[in-house]
């Protein structure tokens, strides 16, 4: 379960305080498939990062299964994120130094897990990508690096999956298949999925809809 | 922990190539310090290792004039109740000139004639050339053992005969390696001949510099013994000495050397770890992005630390290691290049010690070097996955920062003391190298600062250059401060060298004689001055000598168990050449007290300056002098300073007239005209062949070997001067490949705007060259402010700028930095600019 009680952002901009988000309160529950729409610069990224413990609000509390993210110290945040959440972003963000196979296996190798090397086999099976685990981020195309991406925010069996503007970067059968992917995965596992997305077609297939519109949240309506 | 393990690995794997800077600044910088202290350490074993050896005996007693039947009895009482002492024997040593017997043979040698009796060694071991142990059969009946570089002097062999003053001797073998063999400097070859034939050549009695040796060997610690000699014998002109006083004396010796020069491995060491926190800065900063992914991962930054600190480490302990091997290498070299001159036993081995010590220096100087710039992942924040916050300010008081930074200086302080050996020395070094780097630093601002305006006048080629000079993260003072330093040390000891040289040039020093005559006896005088003046067509300048050692100072003898003294012995206890004179020498001044003018009751005489120093004495103090067994005391009249450049004669104590002319004397005599090398061998030999007890000093001969002697240690200082240029290269190279995005990217934007490869490499030279040009300049100023400032209040020489020098310098440095930058960036002119800008 994850809860907003009255988040608002505010940033310094130049001379002027700028706000991002402004009093937004919301709750998703845990299976549940939510995308998140608006326009540039509406907030909807910002309020993905909070959830994540990213960053943190500038009032209000955020909390996760009944646990006030907002009140969390770094190391505490990392660790909640690394146990409960994964992340996909619309540039991928794969580690440049590492190998496809091994960026899949860092989130378990930071939890300590053991089999985490035959687990990043099966999520790289999962993604399609069993021949292409060692090479490296810039030998792959986008879509391979997203695909990579989410077999890593999946590595930890995450109960949310935080995914900001997935296809954004990609062309349009390869942003289908990225979102078939993730939707996929989240039947599957039954994890909570939360999508940012500009695309209304892919916010059309979600169970729930968020418009947000300068920092407000302008509907909430079950698709 | 197993994550870190694995991160550290797969980064190393993935990044070595950036961090191969880093590898090679710690290496460069623990191969000085190794190579330095292991060459010193095994060369203090080598020279004062074995000490007994040295001496050939447990201790000896030695004199100047003969013993005394006094002194010989007092010595055999207490010599014969000791239950230690296992052997004794006898030697003489005293200077000479060796020639062939062939007369058409015009060579003429020095030689450093040692006079032995069976057994001989009592210690260590003595074995000729051809590997057989040696046989005291050889010396019998006129025979010597020589040194084989006395074979090539004289151009003779094993076999051919050689006259020694009035002695002649068949060369019966040369050897390998002799006892005692490896101290400091010689005259010439040494040549073995037996005790007795010393008085038969008429040595002993020609009043040369002859040093008589009572040598024993005892079964245990001979120190009480020795200490029980001296007390008996104090008042006399015998020197007691045990083979572990000498050994102390070089140890101490050795080890001040060995933690000066360490002071100058660790200054490139230093260098090395601005090169690390350069490249750990930069590579930080690269690492901003995977650092935030691994955060949003659920990396804790401690981790992440932990990560890259490893990471350091592994780096830092491998650099070590390979520096270990670039010392082994540096010995090697060594040992090629210099064997000859070096002695015999020394080992050219890296000492493990050492390589420990050097592989601790190599990691903490990585870790004090980085821990800074790697405590900025803690403030790099997940969220700039969503929103690049380069831009975001950063925390003004910042605790952790400041400890870490205090932790960093008391580090390297603590590091400088460990080298140096001493505190004080050490927090000198990092204040020095702090104040250098500062003013080098604020020349390099000033500089940049200038050279902004120059862009507004030259032309694209140019202004490109200073902008890139300016480019955001730009290394420019960096480089400018570490290549800088590296020509400053480099020009600055060449410099220095050109004065040195300029004021010993031979040819150009007037004042100097050419050849020096000593141990004139008094019925040589005259026709030995009548054949200067026939030869030369100059009147020989002729003055008497009379040899004599300090007996006691205002009344009291002089304490060697004293050890600061003792330490002084070889000065205060030697035999001195004194004359005696009514008046002062040009370059002579008198410091304090007045010269005579006019006869006074009690004798006078005149000291020069750091001999008062060292005797602590003062005008109206009074010197009791040994002079062949007779004591005069004399009053100090004045102290004396020296012009040692424009010195015809240098004697440290000078009589006034009245009191010496009764004594023992040989006189001195000095030919100032220059005779070309060929006329002056011809003229020695005439003289020797006429006069054989005499002894002529050929001054080329000492400033060449003077020459010789700055040149090599020019070579070394400049050897280390190279290594801090190397260290500012590498510098350099690592800030280049660090910024090297930027500058492909850069080059993508110009290339889709027209500029053509030709204008990109033009750019790509004028920055290097003016980085490089920069560079020399601050080197070259302060070089010369060094130089001159040394020059001046050290060596109190005549500076003189060196226009073609420092010119040199500056353009070496910077054609030096060109291509190093132009070869490390030069791959970025074919990149492709469509792959970059997309990239983007």
């Amino acid at each position: 379960m994850i809860e907003l009680k009255n988040i608002s952002k505010v940033v310094r901009s130049g001379a002027e305080d700028l706000t991002i988000l402004d009093n937004v309160s919301l709750s998703i529950a845990d299976g549940e498939f939510v995308a998140i729409t608006g326009a540039s610069g509406s907030g909807k990224s910002t309020l993905l990062g909070l959830i994540a413990g990213l960053d943190a609000p500038s009032s209000g509390g955020i909390f996760i299964d009944g646990d006030e993210v907002t009140k969390m110290s770094e190391d505490a945040l990392a660790s909640l994120r690394s146990g409960k959440i994964g992340f996909v972003f619309q540039s991928f963000h794969l580690i440049p130094s590492l190998t496809a196979f091994e960026n899949v296996m860092i989130p378990m190798e930071i939890l300590g897990l053991r089999d985490a090397r035959a687990r990043a086999e099966r999520l790289l099976t999962d993604v399609d990508l069993t021949n292409r685990g060692h090479h490296y981020p810039t030998e792959l195309s986008g879509g391979e690096q997203q695909r990579i991406a989410i077999a890593r925010a999946f590595a930890n069996n995450p109960k949310i999956l935080l995914a900001d503007e997935p296809t954004g970067n990609l062309d349009s059968k390869n942003g289908q298949h990225i979102f078939d992917l993730m939707t996929e995965l989240h039947r599957q596992n039954n994890v909570t999925l939360v999508l940012v997305t500009h695309d209304q077609g892919l916010a059309d297939k979600a169970q729930r809809q968020i418009r947000l519109k300068d920092g407000r949240v302008l509907s909430d309506d079950k698709n | 922990m197993s994550f870190i393990f694995n991160l550290t690995f797969r980064e190393i794997r993935s990044s070595w190539r950036r961090l191969l800077f880093f590898f090679l600044c710690i290496a460069i910088g623990v191969g000085s310090v190794v190579a330095l202290r292991s060459l010193i350490q095994n060369l203090s074993q080598a020279v004062g290792g074995d000490t007994r050896a040295l001496m050939t005996a447990d201790f000896q007693i030695s004199s100047t004039s003969d013993f005394s039947p006094t002194d010989i009895q007092k010595i055999e009482e207490i010599v014969g109740k000791s239950t230690i002492v296992e052997a004794r024997n006898e030697a003489i040593t005293s200077a000479a000139m060796a020639r062939p017997v062939d007369e058409t043979s015009e060579t003429l040698s020095f030689v450093e004639l040692k006079g032995i009796e069976p057994p001989f060694p009592l210690v260590g071991e003595f074995t000729t050339s051809d590997g057989k142990p040696f046989d005291f059969k050889l010396l019998e009946n006129g025979g010597a053992v020589v040194s084989p570089l006395l074979l090539d002097d004289l151009k003779v062999k094993i076999g051919d005969r050689i006259k020694i003053s009035d002695g002649t001797f068949e060369i019966r073998a040369t050897f390998s390696e002799e006892p005692g063999g490896a101290s400091g400097f010689r005259l010439g070859p040494r040549v073995f001949i037996e005790k007795k034939a010393f008085d038969s050549a008429g040595i002993t009695t020609s009043g040369g510099r002859v040093r008589r040796l009572i040598l024993y060997r005892t079964s245990d610690n001979p120190t009480e013994l020795v200490k029980s000699l001296r007390d008996n014998l104090k008042g006399s002109t015998l020197t007691v000495q045990s083979y572990r006083e000498t050994q102390e004396n070089l140890g101490e010796q050795f080890t001040r050397t060995e933690n000066y020069l360490s002071l100058t491995g660790l200054l490139i060491l230093v260098l090395g770890g601005v090169g690390v926190w350069n490249v750990a800065r930069v590579f930080v900063e690269q690492k901003r992005r995977s650092v935030a992914v691994l955060k949003c991962l659920g990396a804790s930054g401690t981790r992440i630390i932990a990560v890259y600190l490893l990471q350091i480490l592994t780096l830092g302990l491998l650099g070590s290691f390979f520096g270990i091997f670039l010392a082994q290498c540096f010995l090697w070299f060594t040992k090629y290049r210099f064997a000859d001159a070096l002695p015999a036993s020394l080992a050219y081995t890296v000492n493990l010690s050492v390589a420990w010590q050097g592989i601790l220096l190599g990691v903490l100087i990585s870790l004090l070097f980085s821990a800074l710039p790697l405590l900025q992942v803690r403030n790099i924040k997940p969220r700039l996955l969503l929103h690049d916050a380069s831009g975001e300010k950063m925390r003004r008081l910042d605790l952790p920062r400041a400890v870490i930074g205090a932790v960093s200086i008391v580090g390297l302080l603590a590091l400088a003391a460990w080298q140096a050996g001493s505190l004080k020395v050490g927090a000198f070094f990092l204040v020095g190298l702090g104040l250098t780097s500062l003013f080098l630093y604020v020349a390099a601002v000033v500089l940049t600062k200038i050279l902004r305006n120059a862009r507004n006048f030259g032309s694209f080629s140019i202004a490109q250059a200073v902008n890139s000079l300016y480019r955001p993260g730009n290394q420019t003072r960096i480089i400018l401060l570490a290549v800088g330093l590296g020509a400053f040390v480099v020009l600055a000891v060449q410099s220095l060298q050109a004065n040195l040289v300029r004021e010993f040039d031979f040819t150009r020093n007037q004042t100097l004689p050419s050849l020096f005559i000593v141990d004139i006896q008094k019925s040589q005088i005259d026709e030995l001055a009548r054949i200067l003046e026939e030869k030369t067509g100059e009147a020989a300048q002729t003055l008497p000598t009379v040899r004599a050692r300090i007996a006691y100072v205002n009344g009291q003898p002089i304490d060697y168990q004293n050890r600061e003294t003792r330490q002084q012995q070889g000065q205060i206890g030697r035999e001195f050449a004194v004359t005696y004179r009514a008046n002062l020498d040009k370059n002579e001044t008198v410091l304090d007290g007045e010269w005579w003018t006019e006869d006074a009751d009690v004798p006078r005489v005149s000291i020069e300056e750091e001999m008062a120093n060292r005797l602590k004495v003062a005008v109206g103090d009074s010197l009791t002098f040994d002079i062949s067994g007779r004591k005069i005391t004399a009053q100090i009249a004045n102290v004396r300073k020296l012009d040692l450049r424009n010195t015809r004669t240098a004697f440290i104590f000078v009589f006034a007239p009245g009191v010496l002319e009764k004594a023992p004397q040989t006189f001195a005599a000095n030919v100032i005209k220059k005779l070309p090398e060929t006329e002056r061998q011809r003229l020695q030999r005439n003289l020797i062949d006429r006069f054989p007890n005499v002894q002529i000093f050929d001054v080329a001969d000492i400033v060449e070997a003077f020459q010789k002697l700055v040149n090599n240690f020019v070579l070394a200082i400049s050897f280390v001067g190279s290594f801090v240029i190397l260290s500012g290269m590498l510098i350099l190279i690592g800030s280049i490949a660090l910024t090297k995005s930027q500058r492909i990217y850069e080059n993508a934007i110009l290339k889709t705007l027209g500029a053509r490869r030709l204008t990109l490499t033009s750019i790509l030279f004028a920055e290097y060259g003016l980085l490089g040009i920069l560079a020399g300049v601050i080197g070259a100023v302060f070089a010369t402010a060094l130089s001159f400032a040394v020059s001046k209040y050290i060596f109190e020489i005549e500076w003189q700028f060196d226009f073609g020098l420092t010119l040199l310098g500056i353009l070496v440095t910077a054609v030096l930095v060109t291509i190093v930058g132009a070869l490390a960036s030069f791959d970025v002119l074919f990149r492709k600019p469509l792959a970059t800008l997309r990239s983007q």
